[in-house]
């Protein structure tokens, strides 16, 4: 959709909403979405939703800018079965607790082959359809173009193949500022990513079927690569401090050879305020070894409230959100990567964003992360280990050990 | 005029023929007391007493709102595992770590700051308000300031370290360095607090105690142990009954600083109370948790009443 046409339908909307509204009684839904996914571009998106609904309005709601302020906020209004939110944007970690709380209501019949299958499948929990994907994300490799060519090197397939890329680049360029690659830290959400992705790509699950197979050996491997990386200096010392967004800035000041980010820092890296703009490069992650390539599946789901008055109306939206024509017209304006894999081909989507052509098979081998009820607590004892083998607080096999103990406690 | 009326009624009630509709028009003292007081005592039950009987009743539960089933009767299961929780003493430590630092490095602090600013400034109303700043600030943000001046790279204390020679220090990557970064950022934070209440507590001691001391011939030193800090005392107590438990909940500077991080070696037992019962949904164990908060903070205050009562 240009933007001719959804002009065309803003007013057709709002003419029909004047002329409907005395003719109908109208069912006002409340969706709440975070303040950092484009409510703007979304109330495009239910403007057309509502000129061709006029029985429906529909309201947003933003707040929380993190994953974690959002689901504190959400974990506060559910609890206390407040039925003023009809409609929930969630983290894609969170529809399995959501629904284990009682707090979504789960679609009947509802087809999911059309989606890509880690979408279905993150948002079915035990046999139910919980909630409808918004939209796809993954964890690439971002690079330098500039400094690879330079040097005549390809992009690397392992971690240690991007450790001496790194090494050789450094050397040569002999700027202190210059890292060879930046990644997560901090004890975020996103740490967890750090931990699973090298921990994946020895071919290790952490959860299977809901319960806990945990592969020491693989984990201390995982947690050695990135400390190893600090400790020789491919990753900043401090990296214990480094969030998901410092990522995103030091790569876009031209501080960093590669990145670990998400699909949203392409916007930033090649626009007008980026030092590095024409020069990114994206890649899968790579792997560890001869291990198989994989990554971190991001993204975020819609679900409906099950204290929501209006249930049926309520589905229908979110079941029109999810649709291919949204996930269309969100990749097409707002760069999310779509949910549906023939959109990653649409001359329309790789007419706006030309490397989503490569996106779909990175976004075909991300894995989820374990989908259990007890999900926070599984987060924040993986996160806060990352952070403290990453702080040298204490050693990778401590930190294997510690992770093991702790979910074992959990996930019994 | 009120009262003659009363007796007049009084009299007239003798006899207990009175219907109660005119005892409550014309209530004795004693009804009208209980009168007075009925609404604070409602209100203080309200949001007060209900809500510490029903956290301890939620204690002796299991109620995970994650786990989709019912509240569940364990008695003292939940705190059972939490002597077994390495977590619990962590952050319990932590605590008691903090406390023990920031209350006395606050009052030292604070009473210097009193002493300052009560010396005789032609101006003095800059000063004092330069002591109401850091207090004024709120919490959430006096953390996330220092949480940046205490940052590796972009902060100001590493940078005036390395103007002055030294090696600049990861500081929120060590459990030492960034405890010590957290009591520093409590200290500058509450010490203007105490500052507070000691000066007032300053501009009470009469001059006279003091030009009796110089005709005495007592030093600037001697006067301070002999009349300042012996008539300091109630106001110090004061100050201390606040700060102590205060710090006992201390949550929202290691929250914004550090996040209890690395690991959890700067978590405090508010923040693992809030991380059960907000972010985990584990309702049963929060509570456990925080009536064991509550006790620690009952103690305080009794040994600190006490202190007050025995003094005067």
């Amino acid at each position: 959709m240009n933007f001719k046409t959804s002009a065309v339908l803003l007013v057709a909307a709002s003419m029909l909403s004047i002329s409907a509204s005395a003719a109908y009684a109208q069912t006002e839904l409340k969706v709440y979405i975070s303040s950092q996914h484009q409510p703007d571009l979304w109330r495009q998106a239910l403007d057309t939703y509502e000129a061709s609904n006029p029985d429906v309005k529909v309201v947003i709601e933003t707040g929380g800018n993190t994953s974690e302020a959002q689901a504190q906020y959400l974990n506060t209004v559910m609890t206390a079965k407040d039925p003023s939110l009809d409609v929930l944007i969630l983290d894609i970690v969170r529809p399995a607790q959501f629904a284990a709380a009682g707090w979504t209501s789960p679609f009947t019949e509802m087809d999911m082959s059309a989606y890509l299958p880690a979408y279905a499948a993150a948002n079915t929990v035990d046999g139910n359809v919980v909630a409808l994907p918004a939209f796809a994300d993954a964890q690439f490799l971002y690079y330098r173009t500039d400094l690879l060519e330079k040097y005549n090197i390809s992009p690397p397939s392992t971690w240690n193949d991007l450790r001496q890329a790194a090494a050789v680049i450094k050397e040569q360029e002999n700027n202190p500022d210059l890292q060879g690659v930046s990644f997560v830290g901090k004890a975020i959400e996103g740490a967890n990513c750090t931990f699973l992705v090298p921990y994946w790509s020895q071919g290790k699950e952490l959860v299977t079927d809901g319960k806990l197979t945990f592969d020491h050996d693989a984990a201390v491997s995982a947690l050695t690569l990135w400390k190893d990386m600090i400790d020789e200096g491919t990753a900043k010392a401090n990296t214990a401090e480094v969030a998901t967004d410092d990522v995103r800035k030091e790569f876009q000041a031209g501080n960093a050879i590669f990145a670990v980010n998400w699909s949203y820092a392409w916007a930033q890296a090649q626009g007008p305020d980026s030092a590095v703009a024409g020069k990114v490069g994206v890649v899968p992650l790579p792997r560890m070894g001869d291990g198989a390539p994989t990554t971190c599946l991001g993204g975020w789901e819609w679900a409906v409230s099950a204290y929501s008055a209006h249930q049926e109306e309520a589905q229908d939206l979110v079941k029109y959100l999810s649709s291919p024509e949204v996930s269309k017209f969100m990749a097409v304006n707002g760069a999310l990567l779509p949910t549906y894999g023939d959109l990653y081909t649409d001359a329309e989507v790789t007419a706006a964003a030309p490397w989503f052509a490569n996106a779909k098979a990175v976004v075909e081998t991300a894995k989820p992360r374990p989908v259990t009820p007890r999900y926070n607590e599984v987060s924040e004892v993986i996160r806060t280990t990352v952070n403290a083998v990453m702080a040298g607080g204490s050693t990778p096999e401590e930190g294997a050990d510690l992770i093991q103990s702790r979910l074992s406690r959990i996930l019994r | 005029m009120a009262m003659t009326a009363r007796t007049e009624s009084r009299s007239t009630t003798e006899g207990n023929t009175t219907p109660w509709w005119v005892r409550y028009f014309d209530p004795s003292d004693r009804t009208l007391a209980v009168l007075l007081l009925a609404p604070a005592a409602i209100l203080l039950a309200m949001i007060i007493v209900y809500p510490v009987c029903r956290l301890i009743y939620t204690s002796f539960f299991n109620l995970s709102l994650t786990s989709g089933l019912p509240a569940e009767f364990v008695g003292l299961e939940n705190f059972q595992f939490m002597l077994e929780d390495p977590v619990f003493w962590q952050t319990t430590g932590n605590t008691v770590l903090i406390t023990l630092v920031t209350v006395p490095g606050a009052l030292v602090v604070g009473l210097g700051l009193a002493l300052m600013a009560n010396l005789p400034f032609r101006r003095q109303w800059p000063v004092r308000l330069s002591l109401l700043i850091p207090w004024a600030l709120p919490l959430s943000f006096a953390g996330l300031i220092f949480a940046w001046f205490f940052h590796s790279e972009y902060g100001v204390v590493n940078d005036v370290l390395g103007r002055f020679g030294f090696e600049p220090i990861i500081w929120f990557n060590s459990p030492q360095w960034a405890m010590a970064a957290i009591c520093l950022t409590i200290i500058w934070k509450t010490s203007s607090f105490m500052a507070l209440i000691i000066l007032a507590g300053l501009q009470t001691i009469p001059r006279s105690l003091y030009e009796a001391a110089d005709v005495d011939g007592a030093g600037r030193v001697r006067q301070f142990f002999e009349i300042t800090l012996p008539l300091l005392k109630p106001s110090i107590v004061v100050a201390l009954i606040f700060r102590t438990i205060t710090a006992l909940q201390t949550f929202d500077i290691p929250y914004m600083m550090t996040n209890g991080g690395p690991g959890t070696s700067t978590a405090t037992l508010a923040m693992y109370i809030h991380q059960n019962t907000v972010s985990f949904l584990d309702l049963g164990y929060g509570s456990a948790l925080a009536v064991v908060m509550f006790a620690l903070s009952m103690c305080v205050t009794v040994v600190y009443l006490r202190m007050i009562r025995t003094k005067g």
